[in-house]
């Protein structure tokens, strides 16, 4: 059998107002990135797609999404009001369990997850709505362990590597994150979304431009920096997740949208490989 | 309909645990039992709400944190099957419930004049947090008491522990002007753990008594001295070393539920009622009662 191949990664953002119809301008932006992803994911026509989520939170070590066909309805519990995501998603058992185990053989905390009924994250289903909304590529899902630092986080990509590559399977591998993280606390109207700070904003640009340029470690050696300046998502732990899923390329990741949803910082990136 | 009254608070701690222990019929795992002292710390809690027959059980839970203002269920009847996405292995709970909406209206109302940012929560489809079923699950298994869910807002991790505990006394005082202009008898649950640092690896047995130890002894030792303070009926004091507590103990009551119930409840100064204490995980819980039916906010 031949070894499994990383056909592309992507990050991605997983905030429901992207599914929604209203016509914000920076919304609307993330969209049209999230469709050039999408359509270019069906072309490579994967095995499986790879999702690391930063919604689907875990404590007890990192979780694995191993039931084959997790299906039910999800609301969320802050924007509701975006409206209600059913699913039926088809999981790449096998591919998932592996990982699982090579992740627990690498020394971390690991558990499976089996169970009917069992929560799936809007940043998973906001990801599945724009690049597999047929449902036609199966899924693996990681959780995003609250308590990993970047060492982990790194083992953990490593860890879904080797399965990947021992699958002979051909992925698409997804961070489902956010950038800076300071939601407005109030009501805003949406046709006013900006960036909560401007510095936040900085930051943002200037990991982005990083990720232009191919300078991964770089953006690794920052991302602590970043954290503490910008508050991003679960502290941009999801980067170092897909750095040990890619092996810190130094590929260019290239940026197809980037904007504010409700003051954070969400942006579409590629990565071609 | 004369003005309503908050007949007790409860700090009504929501590990999963205490249910999966129980057995009860709705949650589909079985257990051996386990952590009975703060399951049998509820039982007594369980009589006494029997007794009052409350029209209302109103509960803070910080595993239904919202971002934009402090919200209240607002469905009518909410049912379904509640998954722990931390531990799906002991907690898959058939819920039903009964929600106090019109409480929820004026709670709503009253949160607005308070300057907070609120918001009624009206999507059928929306699933309960566990917190939140996990504390009316141990004060009332029945299930027989209408309930009205709060969120917790994010403020303290947004902005600070004080700014956050600022919301939550707002909040407490418009949930009591909200009780009180609805005639309800109620009963308050913050759905709380004391000290939270908590152990990453499970035993192979969850409920395995032999593993369950504090995570460590600085964390008892936070525990004991609240709870001290609350079995003296030194609310002033209390309140006064929680942002401490909060940051030497990582203490889940930063979410917000336990400043919510005593702002509620006017801050009473009367000796509270410690029916259990016990770690579950490492974290330390406490099922504490503040009868007011007895005391001198009646």
């Amino acid at each position: 059998m031949p070894k499994g191949t990383i056909q592309r990664a992507y990050i991605l953002p997983g905030l429901p107002h992207l599914t929604s119809q209203m016509p914000v301008d920076s919304w609307e932006t993330l969209r049209r990135g999230f469709h050039q992803a999408g359509e270019q994911i069906q072309k490579v026509k994967p095995d499986v797609l790879v999702i690391y989520s930063t919604q689907w939170i875990s404590v007890l070590g990192h979780s694995f999404q191993t039931h084959s066909n997790p299906k039910g309805l999800h609301v969320d519990d802050n924007w509701y009001e975006f409206g209600d995501f059913p699913f039926d998603l088809r999981v790449d058992v096998d591919l998932t369990t592996r990982a699982a185990g090579i992740a627990s053989s690498l020394g971390l905390a690991t558990k499976t997850v089996n169970y009917e009924g069992f929560p799936v994250d809007t940043g998973v289903l906001v990801t599945q709505r724009f690049v597999n909304p047929q449902n036609t590529i199966p899924v693996a899902i990681v959780s995003c362990n609250i308590y990993a630092g970047q060492e982990d986080s790194l083992t953990l990509g490593r860890a879904m590597r080797q399965a990947i590559e021992e699958s002979g399977k051909r992925a698409v591998v997804i961070a489902c994150t956010g950038l800076s993280g300071r939601f407005f606390t109030e009501a805003i109207d949406p046709q006013q979304d900006r960036f909560s700070r401007a510095e936040d904003d900085t930051w943002n640009r200037r990991i982005l431009d990083l990720i232009a340029q191919g300078k991964s470690a770089e953006v690794l050696t920052l991302s602590a920096e970043y954290a503490k300046a910008a508050l991003p998502d679960m502290g941009f732990k999801a980067f170092a997740w897909l750095m040990g899923v890619l092996g810190t390329p130094t590929a260019p990741g290239k940026l197809l949208a980037y904007g504010p949803v409700w003051g954070t910082g969400a942006a579409v990136v590629e990565y071609a490989l | 309909m004369g003005e309503g009254k908050i007949l007790a608070g409860f700090l009504a701690p929501h590990p999963p645990h205490l249910v999966y222990g129980e057995n009860p019929e709705r949650n589909e795992p079985r257990s051996t039992g386990g952590w009975e002292m703060l399951r049998w710390a509820y039982e007594s809690c369980r009589e006494k709400i029997k007794a009052w027959k409350p029209d209302v059980i109103l509960v803070h839970s910080p595993h239904w944190m919202t971002i934009v203002g402090h919200h209240f269920l607002r469905v009518p009847h909410l049912q379904g099957l509640s998954v722990d996405p931390i531990f799906p292995h002991i907690f898959r709970y058939r819920y039903e419930m009964n929600v106090d909406v019109d409480l929820a209206d004026v709670c709503y109302e009253e949160a607005q004049k308070e300057g907070l940012v609120a918001k009624k929560m009206t999507n059928p489809n929306f699933r309960v947090d566990y917190g939140t079923i996990v504390s009316l699950h141990m004060l009332n298994p029945d299930w027989d008491i209408p309930i009205l869910g709060i969120s917790a807002n994010n403020s303290p991790y947004f902005y600070s522990t004080e700014i956050g505990q600022e919301q939550m006394m707002k909040l407490g005082r418009a949930t009591a002007r909200a009780i009180a202009k609805t005639g309800r008898r109620a009963v308050l649950a913050a759905s709380n753990t004391l000290s939270h640092l908590h152990y990453d690896r499970e035993p192979e047995l969850v409920e395995d008594m032999n593993k369950e130890v504090i995570f460590n002894n600085n964390q008892y030792q936070w525990d004991m001295r609240v709870l001290e303070l609350m079995r003296k009926g030194k609310t002033d004091k209390l309140m006064s070393i929680l942002p401490e507590f909060m940051e030497k103990a990582a203490a889940e009551v930063k979410s917000g539920g336990l400043t919510w119930m005593l702002a509620a409840m006017g801050f009473p100064q009367i000796p509270a009622q410690v029916h259990g204490y016990w770690t579950v995980i490492g974290t330390g819980n406490a099922v504490v009662e503040w009868d007011l039916t007895t005391g001198v906010m009646q």
